[in-house]
């Protein structure tokens, strides 16, 4: 455990000084994204009540983890491959989880500010209140470490020049047909019926329970989905990361 | 006892190619071994095997006696690297990446932060030391050294290590390998130089094919050519190059350049050759000198493509 904490602070602080210089135009960006979301969906909505403002607002959070996690990374480490950095870090002597929780904390990191500014802009501009309770801070890391780890996995098993591609498609198809800004019911039946396998619907629940106590049949039912699938996207990309050729 | 063991390696990629073929050799602690082949000779997949990065498809790589492919951690353990493209410098100053590296390593904070100093200063690079601006390539790869020697590892694998830099501190880098070597480090170097390699190696091995062609000191292996002489010859620009006569062998030509083997009893021959051709106009200038690993490797290289040749025509 030590040397797993030793390796992640080092590489934490490595992944900071490298970026040192884009960090302020990262957190512009998921910033500007956090509150687009909260604004900009609601255009597309000529009535927004109160429950579907209650969701776009809450769903923003997740909806960034999402994109920072399937895109984002995904993109991070295609470029890593083209340049041989991958390679060169699998020749360092730490854990296998390490470089991931790193890359992780890093992005949950610059993407922080922007979610917190979100809610609190979109909780006047709806004229809600959020009762925030302690389960905010597992929800948004197991939101964030299950996309990342999910992101890191396809960026790892496909090849870099098709990563892009990937990720914007999964980018769109979580933007538009993912029950993160809306209820389930809105969808299709189909799917509806993918999403109870999926672990999005999930991850937008325990999201929202914990900024607003309510809105959720069944919360630990979804922190316990949300869990296994982090746990399981986590074991699968250190897999894929570490399987040689 | 050898610190690398490579037995029998072969490596073929899902798509066919065999890049390393039935391959053996062996590294010792405290010496600079050099790997020398063409481009796609098979160094970088050896390299990748020896790192973990790679699974053999058949054969052995021990490190200290532990079978790499089984134990890849070992590797990770017991390697450091020095990537033949641009190690992960972006966004990091010098100190920074030579001192986060070393730390990655196992190494405590104080020892780190003083090896650093020692490097940066011994290879002239104080200047860059603590500079985020892009860094050239040659200064880029001495700080990739750096990376690679903070912290005591038992094998360093230096790709190329010298391209792209200035000859002084090409010299300075050449010092630092071979402290390296001295303080009980094995060295693993791969390069294309043979004339930086023939200064620097203890041992080499020249593979081509995936197969080591030959393998010994630098010494040895320009013995086993027989004594022989080289003589080197320069051609003016339109100039054809001129027929050798039979006690001129294993001619290369490289730009206007052209280098052939003789033997001792036939020096006198050559140089009257040369002497001739040169008044007639066919050969600028020569010079006959004792052979160099260089043409250790022509030969060994070459001698390949000539059987792979004398095969397609049988």
């Amino acid at each position: 455990m030590r040397h797993f904490w030793r390796s992640y602070t080092l590489l934490l602080r490595w992944d900071f000084l490298r970026r040192r210089r884009i960090l302020p135009m990262i957190v512009f960006i998921q910033l500007a994204l956090s509150v687009g979301v909260v604004y900009g969906l609601a255009f597309l909505m000529p009535d927004v009540n109160g429950k579907s403002a209650l969701y776009l607002s809450t769903g923003a959070p997740t909806l960034s983890m999402l994109v920072l996690g399937l895109t984002v990374v995904p993109q991070e480490i295609a470029q890593n491959k083209l340049t041989g950095r991958l390679d060169w870090m699998s020749t360092l002597p730490v854990p296998r989880l390490a470089p991931l929780a790193s890359e992780i904390t890093y992005w949950l990191a610059a993407s922080l500010p922007g979610t917190v500014i979100a809610l609190v802009v979109a909780s006047y501009r709806f004229d809600f209140g959020l009762q925030v309770n302690a389960a905010v801070v597992p929800a948004l890391l197991l939101v964030a470490a299950t996309s990342a780890a999910v992101g890191y996995g396809i960026a790892v098993a496909s090849p870099p020049q098709l990563t892009q591609q990937v990720s914007s498609f999964v980018g769109i198809g979580i933007l538009l047909f993912s029950p993160v800004n809306f209820p389930a019911e809105q969808l299709p039946a189909a799917l509806q019926a993918v999403h109870r396998v999926l672990p999005v619907e999930s991850m937008a629940d325990i999201v929202r329970w914990s900024l607003t106590g309510q809105y959720v049949a069944h919360p630990a039912t979804a922190f316990a989905v949300v869990t296994a699938w982090c746990v399981a996207a986590m074991a699968l990309s250190v897999r894929v990361a570490t399987r040689r050729r | 006892m050898s610190l690398l063991e490579v037995r029998h390696l072969t490596k073929q990629y899902r798509g066919g190619v065999l890049a390393n073929d039935d391959l053996s050799l062996d590294v010792r602690a405290g010496e600079v071994f050099g790997l020398l082949g063409p481009n796609g000779a098979g160094k970088t997949t050896l390299v990748s095997q020896v790192l973990g990065l790679l699974r053999p498809t058949s054969g052995q790589i021990l490190l200290d006696g532990i079978d790499v492919a089984r134990n890849p951690d070992v590797a990770r353990r017991s390697c450091s690297y020095q990537p033949q493209g641009s190690a992960p410098l972006e966004g990091m100053t010098p100190v920074e990446a030579v001192e986060l590296t070393g730390r990655l390593r196992g190494g405590d904070k104080a020892t780190v932060r003083r090896r650093t100093e020692e490097l940066l200063t011994a290879l002239d690079l104080d200047a860059w030391r603590g500079r985020l601006v892009p860094l050239s390539g040659g200064v880029s790869r001495l700080v990739a050294f750096c990376m690679a020697a903070v912290h005591p590892v038992r094998l360093a694998i230096l790709d190329e290590p010298t391209n792209d830099i200035d000859p002084l501190r090409r010299r300075l880098l050449w010092e630092q390998v071979r402290r390296l070597a001295d303080d009980g480090t094995a060295v693993l170097l791969v390069t294309h130089n043979v004339a930086e390699a023939e200064r620097c190696v203890d041992r080499l091995a020249i593979i081509d094919h995936g197969k080591v062609q030959v393998t010994g000191t630098p010494a040895v292996l320009k013995e086993r050519l027989g004594g022989a002489l080289r003589l080197e010859v320069s051609l003016d620009v339109g100039v054809p190059v001129p027929r050798l006569p039979d006690y001129l062998t294993a001619p290369a030509v490289a730009g206007r350049r052209l280098v052939a083997q003789t033997s001792l009893a036939d020096a006198g021959r050559a140089v009257g050759w040369a002497r001739d051709a040169q008044s007639h106009g066919e050969i600028a200038e020569f010079q006959l000198s004792p052979a160099s690993l260089e043409d250790v490797y022509v030969r060994s290289v070459t001698a390949r493509e000539e059987d792979a040749d004398a095969a397609l025509l049988a």
